[in-house]
């Protein structure tokens, strides 16, 4: 009975198996079709016309040919002290900014995973800020850091410390910035290290309790070396995001003051769009996207992360 | 004996005060993580006066819901609310059902010339393309098919970002998964697409629970691209909405925070109610590396 049920149906007689055993031989590769396709489409075209942009000069004028320039656009990242600026201050952003997420996200995940493991609800409420939209961050920043009405303000002549511009002031704009910053990517850091600590194993620390290790000495030996993995992936993702800082500066400081907070995807803005100079806005995404790759390809073979 | 004592008085006292220090600083992370939100909150209910008070009010006094009135209803924030909304679904209806279709076949298949490694380390390194280095080329593309204003060219402009994180969030998931369940099925005389479909898949759901949570936050959010791509009431999403409202002259703060603190409010209820999905997703699949 089953096997003739099994044997007679599906293969010979149903209309259209030739293409659904085809379909079926090919599987592999139709899987993974549409994904190649659209990122072919959607990376190598505009990877092509970049190339292509940033080897030429564009008039803002629609209706005049571009003048091929060769490195032209190259050799000008050399000395345009402007890109200098904003170079610099996207590094100082990334290194202070993901190093101070780390440290805070790594801390109170640990805190919140030795003293009360159970409380989901909290946790979440401790996530809120990075799901939030990133302008709705900046207004709210924009909001508090307000030197007249601020409430920032407030707290320090309550404090009885000295009123600050914050974003406006040359001085503190850009830490005013990583502030903004920390507070909605610190909790991303948080919960990448909640979902690493919850995958430890035991045995490791009950060996260790036994052999009369102290809590430093677990956490040195046992700890972060299980979660280096977590640690990176964690890492990486911050260090491409805060490479690509837009909308804070945008809202809160659009750059300034004195240049203090422009940096890179601000100044490629300001120059494809406001200074209307699209091949050497090109040249410049060129050269951030060669040092992400870079770099991203350098920390993943070194923590081993690919594959 | 009361030696012993003492130093088991002393460590317990040590271990209170730990407890103590521990309990404070979560309360403290807790109060700077609320704050703003809450102000931001407070603010969208009080009067423009009142938010300009000096000293400024902790609560709102005088609530009032002008501010939703102007946004929501004098102004087409309910328009770049609906545009966010639409455009976030179909991004991520589109991510997540190619991401999971290529994540399973690059966990699961064998390809010639080591292709698996390459095309995974290709998908992934397309994530790491800073989204200004494809604003103009995308803009251009768009120009040329028709397709700026358009609620379609922003979910193929985020797409672009969001479907290699579901191809590797869901990659790393069917790893973890023991592939002895499908050729199960298979011997049963399932199809290997049938057993991907049928077997896999539910397995996978914690998975496409996060991945999809991640899509669906990063374009309710994006700001950058649509900034650049729409122009039109009928195709700006909320972030460039609430933007708008910060001109080079004025600030429409009260407008602003209501607008700002109506695109959380679906956000952080969405977050509560998928928290399980959020650690548990995250802590099974692409952490592990």
């Amino acid at each position: 009975m089953l096997t003739s049920e099994s044997g007679t149906s599906t293969a010979e007689f149903r209309p259209g198996s030739g293409l659904e055993r085809w379909a079926e031989r090919h599987l592999r590769f139709l899987m993974l079709a549409p994904t190649v396709l659209i990122l072919l489409g959607l990376t190598i075209f505009p990877s092509v016309y970049m190339f292509y942009a940033a080897v030429h000069k564009i008039s803002p004028n629609p209706d005049l040919p571009w003048e091929f320039v060769g490195a032209g656009n190259f050799a000008r990242l050399l000395s345009d002290a402007q890109f200098h600026v904003a170079l610099w201050n996207t590094t100082i952003f990334t290194v202070v900014a993901v190093a101070t997420e780390f440290l805070l996200g790594l801390g109170l995940a640990l805190l919140l995973d030795k003293f009360i493991r159970r409380l989901t609800f909290l946790k979440t409420v401790l996530m809120i800020p990075m799901m939030l939209p990133p302008i709705a961050v900046a207004i709210t920043w924009k909001l508090i850091y307000e030197p007249q009405f601020g409430v920032l303000n407030e707290i320090m002549f309550r404090l009885g410390l000295p009123l600050q511009a914050w974003a406006g002031d040359v001085n503190l704009a850009m830490f005013s910035i990583i502030v903004a910053d920390v507070w909605q990517w610190t909790p991303f850091i948080f919960l990448l290290m909640l979902a690493g600590l919850a995958s430890l194993p035991v045995e490791p620390y009950e060996a260790a309790a036994l052999d009369g290790a102290s809590s430093w000495q677990q956490f040195r030996d046992l700890t972060l070396p299980f979660l280096k993995p977590v640690i990176a992936i964690a890492l990486l993702l911050r260090v491409m995001d805060a490479l690509r800082l837009f909308d804070l500066v945008f809202i809160l400081t659009g750059g300034g003051p004195a240049d203090r907070t422009k940096v890179l995807s601000l100044y490629i803005y300001q120059v494809a769009y406001r200074f209307a100079d699209p091949g050497y806005a090109a040249a410049m995404s060129l050269f951030v996207l060669f040092v992400t790759i870079i770099l991203s390809t350098w920390f993943m073979k070194r923590m081993r992360l690919a594959d | 004996m009361t030696m012993a004592k003492t130093i088991h008085a002393r460590s317990r006292t040590k271990e209170v005060l730990i407890r103590l220090s521990a309990y404070l600083t979560i309360l403290v992370a807790l109060v700077v993580t609320l704050f703003p939100i809450y102000w931001i909150a407070s603010n969208s209910f009080k009067f423009d006066i009142d938010i300009f008070a000096v000293p400024p009010e902790w609560l709102p006094v005088n609530p009032t819901l002008k501010h939703y009135d102007q946004a929501f209803i004098q102004r087409p924030f309910l328009r770049y609310a609906l545009n966010s909304f639409l455009v976030a679904v179909g991004t991520t209806m589109v991510s997540v059902t190619f991401g999971t279709m290529a994540g399973y076949a690059l966990a699961r298949f064998s390809y010639p010339w080591q292709w698996r490694k390459q095309i995974s380390f290709w998908i992934l390194s397309t994530r790491m393309m800073p989204p200004i280095v494809s604003i103009i080329p995308l803009y251009l593309f768009f120009n040329y098919f028709d397709m700026l204003n358009t609620k379609s060219a922003l979910i193929v402009a985020y797409t672009a970002f969001n479907l290699p994180f579901a191809t590797w969030m869901m990659k790393s998931y069917f790893q973890d998964l023991p592939v002895e369940l499908e050729e199960a099925a298979i011997v049963d005389g399932d199809t290997r697409w049938g057993a991907f479909l049928h077997v896999a898949l539910p397995l996978a759901r914690p998975g496409l629970a996060a991945t999809a949570i991640f899509c669906l936050i990063i374009s309710w959010n994006e700001f950058l691209l649509s900034l650049i791509i729409t122009l039109t009431e009928q195709s700006q999403t909320l972030p460039i909405g609430i933007a708008g409202r910060v001109t080079q002259y004025n600030t429409y703060w009260g407008e602003i925070s209501a607008a700002g603190f109506m695109a959380c409010v679906p956000i952080v209820i969405f977050a509560f109610i998928v928290q399980k999905h959020l650690v548990r997703g995250l802590s099974l699949g692409a952490v592990k590396g």
